[in-house]
C-alpha cells in the first residue's frame, strides 16, 4: 500500500488524492460503503479547503465552524480529509477496522473532528440545527453545514428540523444534499420518490442552489452565494452527484454501496485514479 | 409537585442563562411563570418530539443546558433513538422530562400512557433515571439534574398524592434510597418510587413495615438496597411502571447478587390497559390500588412468616 502524506503541498484535498485514501482505507478494512463516500469527495475538499474554520487547525476549537455529516455512510470520504489536515495519521488508514481502532464505519462523534453520531439517519440534521440555534443564540459567526443523503431525506426528522430551521431563520446552517440518486435497495425514484427538492426546501423557507456535485469551482461558488443570500434564511445546496464517482466500473452501480475491493479492483480503482503501480 | 417542578425550573433558568427549556407543545398551564420569567429561556419545539430532542443534543454541544419536556409517552419513549445516539453517547448534559408517566392520562388510552420508559432508559449507557415521590424530592430531583454533568431522565408520574416527607430534602445523593419509615424487621421491607411512595406509606402504616422511597432507579445504589434486604424480612418494589425492567428489576438485580432474598415485584403486569377510566379505575384494572396492593403485601407477610426457608 502506498501512503502519503503532503499536507501543505499544492495537492492537498486533491479529489483524486481524497478518493485513493478512501480506497486505502477500504480495502485495508475490507469495508463497504465505498460508493457513498465517493459521491461526496468533492463537496467535502471544497469545504475543507475554502469554507470550514478550525481556529489553530485544531477540531475542537470552540469558535470552529460545525461540519454535521449526518448521512454517515460517507464517513471515509470525511476521514480522507482528517487525514489531510494531519488530525489523522498515516496508521489510522493503514488500521482502518482493525480490532481495537477507533475509526468506526459510520460518524462516531467521539472521534475527534466529527460532530455527530450518525449512521442511523436522520439524526446528523437535528442536531446541527440545534447547534446552529445555540450558535445563533450566542451572536458567533459561526456556521454549520450539514451533509445529508438523499435517501437519508426518507427520514421524519429531516423535515420536522427544517420547519425549526426556517421557523428561528437558522440562516448559520446550511443543508447539503448529496442527490446522488441512490439509496441502499435502488434509486430514490423507484424507492421513495423524492420529487423536486428545490421546490420542496424553498417552500420549507430555505434558500436553495443546486450544483454539480462534483464541480468544485461551481460548488464554492454556491456556498459563497447562499450564505451572501441573506441573513434571516437557512440554506440548502442541493447537490447533484454521482454514486460512485471516480472510478469508472464503480459510477452509479449501486452495488459499491455494498462491495468490498478485492486485489485487482482495488488496484483497477487506484490505477484509474492516476496512481498506477499501486498493488497488494 | 408540579408546583414544585415549575418553581424549580424558573430558578435554575434565571440563575442560568443557559438552561433552556425546550417542549414539544406540551404544558400549557404548566409553562406560565416561566415563560413570563425567561421567555427568551423558553423554545416551543412543535410537535416534533424526535427533531426536538436531536436540538437539544445540539444546543448542549455548544454549551446550553436544555430541558426537554414532554409526555413519558413521547419523550423519552417516542424518541428513545435520539436520547441513546444524540444524547447518551456523548455524555450531554441534557434533562429529559417526561410527565405523566404511568396511568396519568388514564382517559385517553395506551397512547398516551407510559409504563415502559424506565425499563428502555435504564438500558442507555450514561443515562440516569429519577422518579420523584412528592414536591420535595421534586425539587431536590431538579437540583440534581442540574448539577450532575451527563444526562438525565427525569420521570413525573402522578403528581397530587400528596407528600411523603415532612418537609424539604437538602438533596437527594446519586442512586441513594430514602428511608422514609421505619418499621418490623421480621416482615418484608418496602421500596417504592414515584406515585406509589405514598400508597406505600399507608399500607405499611397499617402493617407497620418498614419504607424505602427510590428516587432514583439508575444508578441504585448496592450498598443501600443490600442494608434494606438485611434489615427487613423479604423485600416488595412498588412502581407504577410495567413489573418488567423497572424498580423490582433494579432491586432484584442486586439483591440476586449481593444479598440474595425474597421480592416480591408490585407493578403493571405485562399488558395494556383494556378499558378506560380515571387514573384509579385504571390502577384497580392493575391491581395497583391501595387496596389491592395492601392485600397482596398482606398475603406475602403471611407467606414469609410461614416460608421454611429463612434468608437472612
Amino acid at each position: 500500500m502506498i501512503l502519503h502524506m503532503e499536507a501543505g503541498t499544492d495537492d492537498r484535498f486533491a479529489p483524486a488524492r481524497m478518493r485513493r485514501t478512501v480506497l486505502e482505507m477500504a480495502y485495508a478494512g475490507s469495508t463497504v460503503h465505498i460508493a457513498c463516500a465517493f459521491s461526496i469527495i468533492e463537496l467535502l475538499t471544497v469545504l475543507y479547503r475554502h469554507h470550514l474554520r478550525y481556529p489553530g487547525n485544531d477540531p475542537r476549537a470552540e469558535g470552529r465552524d460545525y461540519l454535521v455529516l449526518s448521512k454517515g455512510h460517507g464517513v471515509m470520504a470525511q476521514y480522507a480529509c482528517m487525514h489531510e489536515l494531519g488530525w489523522l495519521g498515516d496508521s489510522h488508514i493503514q488500521s482502518y477496522f482493525k480490532d481495537g481502532t477507533d475509526l468506526k464505519g459510520l460518524s462516531d462523534s467521539r472521534v475527534t473532528g466529527l460532530e455527530v453520531t450518525s449512521g442511523s439517519l436522520g439524526h446528523g440534521f437535528s442536531v446541527g440545527v440545534g447547534i446552529a440555534l445555540g450558535l445563533k443564540r450566542k451572536a458567533t459567526d459561526q456556521k454549520v453545514y450539514a451533509i445529508v443523503g438523499d435517501g437519508e431525506l426518507n427520514e421524519g426528522p429531516i423535515w420536522e428540523g427544517s420547519l425549526v430551521a426556517a421557523h428561528h431563520r437558522l440562516s448559520n446552517l446550511m443543508l447539503i444534499v448529496d442527490k446522488n440518486g441512490f439509496q441502499a435497495m435502488g434509486t430514490t425514484d423507484d424507492v421513495l420518490a423524492l420529487g423536486d427538492l428545490l421546490a420542496k426546501f424553498s417552500s420549507f423557507g430555505f434558500e436553495t442552489l443546486e450544483v454539480d456535485g462534483h464541480d468544485e469551482s461551481a460548488i464554492d461558488e454556491a456556498i459563497r452565494q447562499l450564505w451572501a443570500a441573506g441573513p434571516t434564511k437557512p440554506k440548502a445546496l442541493i447537490a447533484r452527484t454521482v454514486k460512485g464517482k471516480g472510478v469508472t466500473f464503480m459510477e452509479s452501480i449501486n452495488l459499491w454501496h455494498y462491495t468490498r475491493l478485492d486485489p485487482q479492483s482495488f488496484t483497477d480503482a487506484v490505477s484509474e485514479l492516476g496512481f498506477p503501480g499501486a498493488s497488494k | 409537585m408540579r408546583e414544585a417542578f415549575s418553581n424549580a425550573l424558573v430558578r435554575l433558568a434565571l440563575a442560568d442563562s443557559k438552561v433552556l427549556l425546550l417542549t414539544g407543545d406540551h404544558g400549557y398551564s404548566l409553562f406560565d411563570e416561566f415563560r413570563k420569567c425567561c421567555p427568551d429561556q423558553y423554545i416551543n419545539a412543535g410537535i416534533a418530539e424526535q427533531n426536538m430532542v436531536g436540538m437539544a443534543a445540539g444546543l448542549a454541544r455548544v454549551g446550553f443546558r436544555p430541558f426537554v419536556y414532554g409526555l413519558a409517552a413521547f419523550v423519552p419513549i417516542r424518541t428513545v433513538e435520539q436520547i441513546k445516539l444524540d444524547i447518551a453517547h456523548d455524555d450531554l448534559p441534557v434533562v429529559l422530562l417526561g410527565d405523566g408517566a404511568g396511568f396519568v392520562y388514564s382517559h385517553l388510552g395506551t397512547s398516551h400512557q407510559s409504563t415502559e420508559d424506565i425499563a428502555c432508559t435504564r438500558a442507555i449507557p450514561q443515562l440516569q433515571v429519577l422518579s420523584p415521590a412528592d414536591r420535595f424530592e421534586m425539587t431536590a430531583a431538579m437540583d440534581y439534574a442540574y448539577g450532575t454533568t451527563g444526562p438525565v431522565y427525569l420521570r413525573m408520574g402522578k403528581a397530587d398524592l400528596g407528600d411523603v416527607h415532612t418537609g424539604p430534602l437538602s438533596s437527594v445523593k446519586q442512586g441513594r434510597l430514602l428511608k422514609i419509615r421505619d418499621g418490623r424487621a421480621d416482615r418484608p421491607g418496602l421500596i417504592a418510587t414515584g406515585s406509589m411512595v405514598r400508597a406505600a406509606v399507608d399500607i405499611a402504616t397499617s402493617l407497620d413495615l418498614m419504607v424505602w422511597s427510590a428516587p432514583f432507579l439508575k444508578p441504585l445504589d448496592v450498598d443501600d438496597v443490600r442494608a434494606a434486604a438485611q434489615a427487613a424480612n423479604g423485600l416488595v418494589t412498588l412502581e407504577e411502571h410495567s413489573v418488567l425492567g423497572g424498580l423490582g428489576a433494579a432491586v432484584t438485580e442486586i439483591t440476586s447478587e449481593h444479598q440474595p432474598t425474597r421480592v416480591l415485584r408490585i407493578g403493571v403486569p405485562d399488558r395494556f390497559s383494556e378499558h378506560c377510566g380515571t387514573h384509579a379505575y385504571l390502577l384497580r384494572e392493575h391491581g395497583l390500588d391501595t387496596d389491592s396492593v395492601r392485600e397482596r403485601v398482606g398475603a406475602y407477610c403471611q407467606l414469609l412468616a410461614s416460608n421454611s426457608i429463612a434468608f437472612v
